[in-house]
């Protein structure tokens, strides 16, 4: 499905969530990246329709969001992970997933309780699919809204910060099972964690303070840190010049990546980038291009 | 979807503990007007009647206070997003949820009657009393348990739960069994969710205040078989308002 947004803005009494959002979209796996707070779920409550924009517009599929009839033929091809979604803790898996069906009109029973199967085997949930909700862990939990949000083979799939909380092994697993979701249809995830991106999107747009400020692949977002990403070992005190990116401790003293437009160090080696490099890279770049401004 | 209304309803435990506890403690609370002390020859009809209006009069409480959480625990769960996000209308939603709520809620209610009207079928050798069972729940306590089951669910929506939780038992005191002739109030009236007026007309005699002088004489007419449908009536009709009404706060706040 795509999505055209144009000019989109959102305030909350003097908060200006989005404040003019342009964004272009169609079919794949699309990664939304932004710091906490820069507009993401706001963004994404909007495009399920479950929120109205200030001003600015809104078109999924062809259909105007702001008219009633728009947002119910878009919710009836949606699946939507709110982020810190909750359960009915009262209610089994299969139980949830079957309410959930039916308020998405899957109103055909058999066919229904089927779907509901498969996707417990998709999520790795087949062997608690009787249990209730309430003994789940967080990552189960978050398999079970991934889940819900798959009920009725949805065209457009938004999962908002769908790894936030997990831990490291939860996480990885959730990436591997979104990445083999797009099929044909469009995915769009948010995130504050750069590797969600990288592992799992091939296009993305970046978010700041309400605004995109970048939109194109990811490999063109790492490109942006070419040449500015350093490597510098020491014992002293840490680099001043630029960015650093990570610090880990080594043999010979603290190993710290830097992201830095003139070398940090003498002794820093250029290092070819990676998505976080890019991001912090970009990230600076707009951020002297606003102190410019 | 009415099913899993239910079930999330039923398997509450505080709705079988306080619903227990309270019937407990009416059953043994009666005065001498209770059914336990009629007399030997009363029909079937009044035994049953009997034993429907005293479960009416308290253990309603325990309906409104459990079903006060069943719209407001969506946004305290964190399902709210989610639920405004699928294309089912709100209407259908509160609905939905109304009616397997309630039905769940009446449940160990209408038990309770089935096991008074049970007991005293043996006790009086009159199966009747049992076929008269049904009939008493349905006339005395069901419409009453709409009414207040549906403000219970939408109130707390503008109020939050606990502060509607107080103003109920307030109000189900002010509105059902406070006499007229002391101060203004709704007992007494074709809008008394306790079931006077149906009481009233199945007993052959007035159950508490129904129709008794007082505040809004035109609430007040003699109870009979027309006035107690017209209760009914006006009990299901106004009960729908709030559902109504808590369709639209719904259906605005997913636009907000
Ligand atoms: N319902 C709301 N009421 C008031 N402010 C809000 C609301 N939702 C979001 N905001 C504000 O809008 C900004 C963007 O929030 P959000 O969209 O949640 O960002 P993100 O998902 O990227 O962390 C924040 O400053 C946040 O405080
Ligand atoms: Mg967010």
């Amino acid at each position: 499905m795509d999505i055209t947004i144009r000019n989109l803005r959102r305030r909350f009494g003097k908060v200006e969530a989005l404040r003019g959002v342009d964004l272009e979209l169609s079919g794949g796996m699309f990664g939304l990246l932004g710091a906490n707070g820069a507009g993401k779920t706001t963004l994404m409550r909007i495009i399920a329709g479950v929120l109205s924009p200030t001003s600015g517009q809104v078109l999924i599929g062809g259909h105007d969001m702001s008219t009633r009839q728009g947002r119910v033929a878009v919710q009836r091809r949606l699946g939507y992970l709110p982020q810190d979604l909750g359960l009915y803790p009262d209610l089994t898996a299969v139980e949830f997933l079957d309410y959930i069906g039916l308020l998405k009109g899957l109103d055909d029973r058999t066919a229904r309780r089927r779907q509901i199967a498969e996707l417990l085997e998709v999520v790795g949930l087949s062997d608690v699919a009787n249990r209730k909700l309430k003994g789940f862990s967080g990552g189960m939990r978050r398999r079970v809204g991934i889940a819900q949000a798959l009920l009725g083979d949805p065209a457009l799939l938004v999962v908002d910060e769908p790894t936030a909380g997990l831990d490291p092994q939860e996480r990885i697993r959730f990436r591997t099972l979104l990445a083999t979701l797009p099929g044909r249809r469009t995915v769009l995830l948010s995130t504050h964690v750069v590797e969600d991106v990288a592992q799992t999107c091939r296009e993305t747009a970046v978010m700041v303070d309400g605004r995109i400020v970048f939109t194109g692949a990811v490999s063109d977002l790492v490109r942006g840190a070419e040449g500015v990403t350093w490597e510098v070992v020491t014992s002293g005190p840490p680099p001043t010049v630029g960015e650093i990116v990570s610090a880990v401790s080594d043999a010979g003293g603290t190993r710290y990546r830097v992201v830095s437009v003139t070398p940090p160090d003498p002794a820093a080696i250029p290092v070819p980038p990676s998505l976080e490099d890019g991001y912090v890279a970009f990230m600076q770049g707009a951020a002297a291009g606003r102190s410019s401004a | 979807m009415i099913r899993y209304e239910f079930l999330m309803q039923i398997r509450k435990r505080s709705l079988w503990i306080s619903m227990g506890l309270l019937a407990v403690i009416t059953v043994l609370g009666q005065g001498d007007a209770g059914p336990r002390y009629l007399p030997d020859d009363a029909s079937a009809r009044v035994v049953a009647s009997s034993w429907a209006f005293l479960w009416s009069l308290l253990l309603p409480i325990v309906a409104g206070m459990v079903l006060a959480d069943r719209l407001v625990r969506d946004d305290r769960l964190g399902v709210s997003r989610l639920l405004e996000s699928l294309p089912t209308t709100a209407t259908t939603r509160v609905m939905g949820r109304f009616l397997g709520a309630l039905a769940a809620t009446a449940t160990p209610i209408f038990l309770a009657t089935v096991i008074a009207g049970g007991a005293e079928s043996i006790s009086r050798e009159d199966p009747a009393v049992l076929l008269w069972t049904p009939i008493a729940f349905g006339l005395v306590l069901l419409p009453g348990l709409v009414f207040v089951g549906a403000f219970a669910m939408v109130v707390p929506l503008l109020l939050t739960a606990p502060l509607f939780r107080v103003l109920f038992v307030g109000y189900w005191f002010w509105g059902n069994m406070l006499g007229p002739s002391y101060m203004p109030s709704l007992a007494g009236t074709l809008l008394t969710p306790v079931g006077d007026y149906t009481a009233s007309w199945l007993l052959g005699e007035r159950a508490l205040y129904a129709g008794a002088d007082g505040w809004l004489q035109l609430l007040r007419p003699e109870p009979n078989g027309v006035t107690a449908a017209l209760s009914v009536a006006l009990l299901l009709g106004v009960g729908l308002i709030p559902l109504l009404v808590g369709s639209r706060v719904l259906a605005r706040r997913a636009t907000a």
